[in-house]
């Protein structure tokens, strides 16, 4: 009987709801007559082994602001599952006073009239941040909360096989392709298509190669997937699918890790905060501290790279301490070395110490110097638009385009279609092409 | 109210209140939801901040009704349902009968060894023969023939029937089981007096027998198939193609996770319904057919 399992997930969505109960609701102090105010704060950071955890920064805030006390709550879940239990919350009226948002829902959550305008205050903290970091926490002319890690496109590469193999770190995708081109012969792979990362990777790329896919047209969104950028990104992707010269996994399946382990991929274009633990299976092998991390190779004229996921934190539509939460805010993101423990580029401005391991890991290389270059050069005018979680759908696409059924420019026309019925569903104007 | 009228409304209201708060407040909450959409209000670029839930009526249940996504959904569980049930209720009986004979002994051992796989969790078990199934992974794969795929568009409903079929056969074995143990011994004691075989009393006794059993466990099984979710997202996490509404259990759950549109509740609960009305029709169906075989 498969009904009792198969309703477990339904359950657990029932659940979410109900669990808000257990979250204490934002500010349940009083601040006016000089008692502590608290503020609750929901995050999703790994607080893994040998990371400085979430509760441990926050208790150092505590102990020297009595006035102004933090309780933080770590979400076991993933992404999109957070921002279903925000807007429950919120709804019901027991949000969170902060909570850690993906730059890619920002814009969504806002339109559910989960955050709040905290304009006035942001603009105090404003210079401690990556200019392109901190526009993706503004929606319009609205700013809801403060970056807290960036995701820039990066380039990651074996040093070692790239020397075996005669080679210098490209610097343009025209570059990437020869040296793809050579890597194969060889049997090896210097670039990897990942379809489970199409949505974030390849806008990111399409942000890289100058292109803005949403920008305003007065009062309505003007969508427009198929610019000259994202046509750079489309033919790229697909000489090297058709000439098998990139190799075509998923990104978070196992068998991308077999082909970093046996030797097979040399280089990979990644996000910034995938340096956190895209070595570590290679820990103990011979391969260790053999990798290097370079700048993205430039997709158009311009060295500019585009943002792959990351996220900052927001102050909820409930708040009654925006203030105070706007100033723990500003404090926690800027703690710089003990978030580069979580494996984040922290989109705080000045390069943190690079933590042992991944010194260790990347033989050497300063890495978060590497990642302060890649931040600044994150291109700030590529905006996200409401309904963005549904662009997904661009995986399913880049799935087929990576097995050769369709080609790889139908991507982006699933983006155009996704998003425009996103907006529309959401009942916001689109101008038409 | 006269004690009596008290004493039994007592006895009763554990059961109420569960009933109600588990089983009838959602029911009327996803049935209300399905009749809103959350629109944005405010206009701009940003809909002004702020969502409103909008009474559409049966529009959402319209949008899913015409949903290919939706049919296509609900023609891959058939498929599925198709060739998993009949397997899985099939072998849960004849391990059923094994044990109810005398061939085997320590019948206390395989009757909790097979159903163990039941008491792996969902997901877990998914992960793993997830891994079963990757090539370069699987430690099988290796011995069939090359080029097998076992996650490719066209075999992946097996291969999560399959899956399937591992966990849920002990489980119907111990529906079966139970079902033949409740037949009185001396039927079988006459049987053997007037010469029939052990496969005789299995086939003219025991099988007829359990037919109540039997009802029961594909009915669950009908219902289950329709809402099949486990196995195609794991599946689907390394199997991109697979896409966000593979199934109609998918669908739902995506919607509701704004990872396809249309999303928000109301779609969502829309998709939901739908489901359980044919669930529910088809369970019905079923029912009402063997009654009249039965006849």
């Amino acid at each position: 009987m498969r009904r009792f399992a198969r309703s477990k997930m339904a359950t657990a969505c029932a659940v979410l709801g109900s669990g808000a109960l257990l979250l204490t609701g934002c500010g349940s102090g009083a601040g006016s007559d000089g008692e502590a105010v608290t503020l609750s704060y929901l995050h999703r950071l790994p607080d893994g082994e040998g990371m400085t955890p979430v509760s441990e920064i926050v208790a150092k805030w505590n102990e020297s602001h009595p006035e102004i006390q933090v309780e933080a709550t770590k979400f076991d879940g993933d992404a999109s599952e957070m921002a279903l239990k925000l807007e429950t919350d919120v709804n019901a009226g027991t949000g969170p006073c902060l909570a850690q948002v993906g730059y890619g829902e920002v814009p969504d959550l806002y339109v559910k009239g989960l955050l709040q305008d905290v304009r006035s205050e942001a603009d105090r903290y404003k210079d401690n941040y990556s200019e392109g970091a901190y526009s993706l926490m503004n929606v319009g002319n609205t700013v809801v909360g403060l970056p807290q890690d960036t995701g820039p496109l990066v380039y990651y590469y074996n040093e070692a096989a790239f020397d075996q193999l005669g080679v210098e770190v490209p610097t343009t995708i025209d570059e990437l392709s020869e040296i793809a081109a050579k890597a194969a012969a060889q049997d090896r792979y210097a670039v990897a298509f990942t379809p489970d990362e199409a949505q974030y990777w390849l806008s990111g790329q399409a942000a890289a190669a100058g292109d803005n896919w949403f920008t305003a047209n007065g009062e309505e969104w003007l969508v427009d997937t198929g610019g000259a950028g994202t046509e750079v990104v489309a033919s790229f992707w697909q000489e090297l699918i058709d000439d098998e010269e990139a190799l075509v996994q998923d990104r978070w399946g196992d068998e991308f890790t077999q082909a970093l382990t046996d030797g097979s991929l040399i280089g990979h274009i990644g996000a910034a905060w995938e340096a956190g633990f895209l070595l570590d299976p290679l820990d103990g092998t011979e391969a260790e501290g053999q990798w290097r991390v370079a700048q993205l190779p430039a997709f158009g004229e311009s060295a500019t790279t585009g943002p792959d996921g990351g996220s900052g934190v927001a102050v909820m539509k409930d708040c009654e301490y925006a203030e105070e939460a706007m100033a723990f805010n500003d404090w926690f993101n800027t703690q710089v070395d003990d978030l580069a423990t979580q494996g984040l580029v922290v989109a705080a401005t000045g390069a943190p110490e690079t933590p042992e391991k991944m010194t260790r890991q990347f033989g050497g290389q300063d890495v978060f110097e590497e990642m302060n270059v890649a931040n600044a050069a994150l291109s700030p005018d590529f905006v996200y638009v409401p309904g963005f979680a549904a662009l997904s759908a661009m995986n399913t696409t880049a799935s087929e385009a990576g097995e050769g059924s369709v080609p790889v420019a139908e991507i982006f026309e699933t983006a155009q279609t996704t998003s425009v019925e996103a907006l529309d569903n959401l009942g916001i104007a689109v101008a038409d092409n | 109210m006269s004690g009596n009228g008290l004493t039994g409304f007592l006895f009763l209201a554990p059961f109420l209140v569960l009933f109600v708060v588990v089983f009838l407040i959602p029911i009327i909450v996803s049935i209300r939801s399905a009749l809103f959409a959350q629109v944005a209000s405010g206009g701009g670029l940003y809909g002004g901040g702020e969502l409103v839930d909008q009474f559409v009526g049966l529009d959402n249940l319209v949008a899913a009704a015409t949903n290919g996504a939706f049919w296509k959904g609900m023609g891959r569980v058939t498929l599925f349902g198709l060739i998993q049930v009949p397997l899985m209720i099939g072998s849960g009986l004849f391990l059923a009968l094994l044990l109810d004979s005398f061939i085997v002994r320590r019948v206390a051992f395989f009757r909790l060894a097979f159903f163990l796989p039941y008491a792996v969790p969902g997901v877990i078990a998914a992960m793993m023969w997830a891994y079963l199934y990757t090539p370069r992974l699987s430690p099988f794969l290796e011995y069939l023939p090359d080029g097998t795929n076992l996650m490719a568009p066209n075999v992946i409903i097996l291969s999560m029937a399959n899956m399937t079929t591992w966990t849920f056969t002990g489980y119907n074995m111990l529906i079966f089981l139970a079902a033949l143990q409740a037949i009185p011994r001396e039927l079988y004691e006459a049987a053997s007096m007037d010469g029939a075989t052990g496969f005789q009393i299995a086939t003219r006794i025991k099988i007829p027998l359990v037919r109540g059993a039997a009802l029961l466990a594909i009915l669950l099984s009908i219902i289950g198939t329709v809402q099949l979710f486990n196995e195609p997202v794991i599946m689907q996490t390394v199997n991109q193609w697979m896409g966000n509404d593979y199934t109609p259990m998918m669908l739902a759950y995506n919607s509701l996770m704004g990872q396809v549109t249309p999303s928000g509740s109301g779609p969502a609960s829309a998709v939901s319904l739908l489901m359980a009305v044919i669930a529910g029709a088809l369970a019905a169906i079923y029912a009402f057919a063997q009654r009249q075989k039965g006849e």
